[in-house]
């Protein structure tokens, strides 16, 4: 195991290195978000976030508890609106059309912004089940092609060695660590755009995450992901830009390296070097 | 060590035992009943030895032949008072109840006889027990066997031998030959020739459609009359292979000799079953009593319900609960569903939810009362005016029938199934939703094809309650669709098979019927026990066979740890 972590820190200073190279004015932009302000009930959760999510690249969002990160997230998806009270204003961009615009297909639009939860949320059906999922949902019926699309999915998700053999298996007998990645498999069997990760890894063991993180890197060649997370040495390893959020502002945006080493605002040095969180 | 009584109190252990102690008497109280019914019920099918011997009653001597049913004791009082003589410093004397049979001679078929007036007791091996058709048990010596009305064989004496032997097998194998015959019989008149008669009742009320409809072209009509005259070419030809069977089935009697001294001359074709309990050993014993426990199980009643089987009831209860929980499933199920998922919660979900509570506490006869008025009157009548016209004034669905009281059933149960359903959706965890919907699923999506399963072990949970309440029920049942006996059973091999119309025969009512309809009492009251424990265990069967579902479906949707 230990040569293991070896090798996966040279990767690591190998992702650090090409961060060098970024600048945000060179990006694609996939995600545009404007004076976006949501509340629940009468409380102000987000007031009024202005930033961009590059395209084929992970943007992290930082921030101590509560400060709205997830909250953010999950607007990307409109998954507040399963929230009654919830009440949103402002614009957030996808390819250009607002997603909160009132032609929207939500499940159209969930399609394409896949989002994979803290904790693993299998189905309680089999592995290849849960992967065709979405395919049936959307109404895919050709078996060869389903097929096709789970295993190009569990081999995205760094998963097929392992269950290749029992595919038809309940989803719900594997390690907390696989079922994540089942459920990121899960996610992009659909070919999404964009990928959230609300702190994929949060429950997981060491090992399982280094797996998730090593996941997110080959996944963004394909997918513009954007991932929640508490652990800033995680958001320092697999991100490229980094988002700072406290109490629902969003504090400062910028490369990781830079944010990280860096930083702009006083608030930013005081949170990664541990002073409040 | 001793401890003091205030510490012992603290230390919560009276708390203990007096929880325990609870348990244990529920627990006694359960198997107290199941052991009271059981015993009082299966005891009723051991062939009891016969006795016979000398009563002496009013100064009068007369031969009791019987089998001793129960024993109670007697106050010497009461004894006196009603005229019997009683020894001086006698408190009590044992009064016993004899099953004496031979309704058609001597009137009544049990005997109450003081203990120390029967004298003489004994248990000859050729006293022996006939059941019947009808009239009951005879008991009595086997005294000549007849075909045709000519004596085949005799015998005069009453010791085992050779010749009575003889007499006794060659008995044996005619009632064997009559109940093959009756078992014909039995299956032409209720197989080909009930169909037939439902072909003939089903072509007179599509003769009677036409003509309410005013149609004069005669060829339907014709058709109908074609059909009818092939269907009674049928029927004659049938009848006079009955005719023949039933002559066959007549032609055997046999005479025996009963307790009163007078010969009594039985048709074989009236005989179920004849045997000597005297000179059974324990393992013929077992056996009569296992084809008894069958009979009891798979064959229709005689004589009023107090002899023969209790099939058809088991058979109306059975399905009677399948057909409600058939209703009563998708009814809460979607009830539920909006409850929890679509209705927006507030007040007038809260008052909804009470309601449906409240539902469920409302005596079962008012269910009752409901389902006759609206499902019976309103709704089968108006059925009735609509699609059975032909039929009219007699009812289709104008009266109690098997639909009706599932229905009624189902309405009674329905809570239970929307409470259960509601509290399974409400522990599926957020979380599962939220992946279902985020892969682009829609609400009814996730709901049809993730949530409903995942709470399917908990509606299950509801029918398992949804049918212990209803099959024990059977007020309701009295009002709409229930009776004492049903000529066919409700699933039969007549299109259409089901006959939702049909009146049918429960359990429940059976037990009522025997035990307080009955014109006699004490031969019914251990049919009583028997049916009122096979009501418990088609009742516990039905259970089992719903838990066993729910157990694998919660295996197959085993909730995830949240």
């Amino acid at each position: 195991m230990t040569t293991d972590i070896k090798t996966h820190a040279i990767d690591i200073s190998a992702m650090q290195r090409d961060q060098r190279e970024l600048r945000l004015e060179d990006e694609e932009i996939t995600l545009q978000v404007k004076d976006l302000r949501l509340s629940y009930g009468e409380k102000e959760a987000l007031h009024g976030i202005d930033m961009l999510i590059p395209k084929n690249r992970v943007t992290a969002f930082i921030g101590p508890s509560g400060c709205g990160k997830s909250t953010l997230l999950r607007c990307f998806n409109r998954m507040n609106d399963l929230v009654d009270s919830c009440h949103i204003t402002g614009e957030i961009l996808l390819d250009g059309d607002n997603i909160y615009g009132r032609a929207v297909d939500v499940a159209e639009l969930r399609r394409r912004v896949g989002m994979v939860f803290q904790k693993p949320n299998p189905f309680p059906k089999s592995i290849y089940e849960n992967v065709a999922y979405g395919l049936r949902i959307q109404g895919v019926k050709k078996k060869r092609l389903i097929d096709e699309t789970v295993e190009w999915a569990l081999r995205s998700a760094a998963l097929w060695d392992e269950v290749k053999d029992r595919l038809h298996e309940s989803a719900l007998g594997m390690s907390g660590g696989q079922q994540q990645r089942l459920v990121i498999a899960r996610t992009i069997a659909v070919k999404p755009e964009v990928l959230l990760l609300d702190e994929p890894a949060s429950a997981l063991d060491p090992i399982s995450t280094l797996k998730i993180e090593e996941l997110i890197h080959e996944l963004k060649k394909d997918f513009t992901i954007a991932i929640v997370t508490h652990n800033m040495q995680q958001a320092a390893r697999v991100s490229d830009y980094t988002a700072f959020m406290y109490m629902g502002d969003l504090i400062e945006f910028g490369v990781t390296d830079t944010l990280f080493t860096n930083p702009v605002k006083k608030q930013t040095e005081d949170y990664i070097t541990g002073r409040y969180g | 060590m001793r401890i003091s009584f205030s510490e012992w109190t603290r230390s919560g252990s009276p708390w203990v035992w007096l929880n325990a102690g609870a348990v244990a008497i529920s627990v006694i109280m359960v198997i107290g009943l199941l052991g009271l019914i059981a015993v009082r019920g299966l005891g009723h099918f051991w062939p009891a030895d016969v006795l016979q011997a000398t009563y002496s009653h009013a100064g009068q001597e007369s031969v009791l032949v019987g089998e001793l049913v129960e024993s109670e004791m007697v106050p010497a009082a009461q004894l006196r008072d009603s005229g019997i003589e009683v020894p001086e410093g006698v408190d009590h004397m044992q009064r016993d109840l004899f099953k004496v049979g031979n309704r058609d001679v001597t009137g009544a078929d049990f005997v109450w006889a003081i203990d120390d007036h029967v004298t003489a007791r004994s248990y000859p091996e050729t006293l022996f027990v006939a059941e019947r058709e009808e009239w009951g048990n005879l008991y009595g010596y086997l005294r000549s066997i007849k075909q045709n009305g000519e004596l085949v064989g005799q015998y005069d004496g009453y010791d085992a031998g050779p010749e009575a032997a003889a007499l006794w097998d060659e008995l044996q194998r005619r009632i064997e030959r009559a109940r093959d015959l009756h078992a014909q019989i039995e299956s032409i008149q209720k197989g080909e020739i009930g169909a037939i008669n439902y072909e003939i009742e089903r072509l007179r009320l599509k003769e009677r459609s036409l003509e309410l409809k005013n149609v004069s072209d005669p060829a339907p009509y014709a058709d109908i009359e074609a059909r009818r005259a092939e269907l009674n070419t049928e029927y004659e030809a049938l009848q006079g292979e009955l005719l023949e069977l039933n002559q066959a089935m007549n032609r055997d009697s046999f005479t025996a000799e009963v307790a009163n001294g007078s010969t009594v001359e039985v048709q074989l074709s009236k005989v179920v079953r004849a045997f000597q309990p005297n000179a059974m050993g324990l393992f013929d014993k077992i056996g009569h009593y296992m084809a008894k426990i069958w009979e009891f199980v798979a064959d229709d009643p005689r004589e009023a319900n107090t002899e023969g089987g209790i099939f058809p009831a088991i058979y109306g209860t059975v399905l009677m609960v399948i057909l409600m929980s058939v209703m009563v499933t998708p009814f809460g199920v979607v009830a539920a569903v909006y409850l929890r998922e679509y209705a927006k919660q507030g007040f007038l979900t809260r008052v909804i939810r009470i309601a449906v509570n409240n539902l469920a506490g409302v005596p079962s006869i008012v269910y009752g009362v409901f389902g006759l008025g609206f499902f019976v009157y309103f709704l089968g009548g108006h059925i009735d005016d609509l699609f059975f016209p032909e039929a009219k004034p007699s009812p289709t669905f104008g009266t109690g029938g098997l639909m009706w009281a599932s229905l009624t059933l189902a309405l009674l149960t329905v809570p239970v199934v929307i409470v259960a359903t509601e509290e399974g959706l409400s522990r599926i965890p957020r979380a599962v939703r939220e992946g279902s919907l985020a892969l682009g699923a829609t609400k009814a999506e996730t709901l049809w094809k993730v949530v409903l399963p995942m709470a399917s072990p908990a509606i299950m949970t509801g029918v398992i309650l949804a049918i212990a309440r209803a099959a024990g029920e059977v007020a309701p049942l009295m009002l709409v669709g229930v009776v004492k006996l049903a000529p066919s059973l409700p699933l039969d091999m007549n299109y259409p098979y089901l006959h939702l119309d049909q009146k049918f025969m429960h359990l429940g009512f059976h037990i009522y019927d025997v035990g307080f309809q009955s014109p006699n009492v004490e031969a019914a009251r251990p049919l009583v026990y028997a049916t009122a424990l096979l009501l418990v265990v088609v009742i516990a069967l039905l259970n089992f066979s719903a838990i066993a579902i729910r157990n694998h479906l919660r295996e197959k949707y085993k909730a995830l740890e949240m």
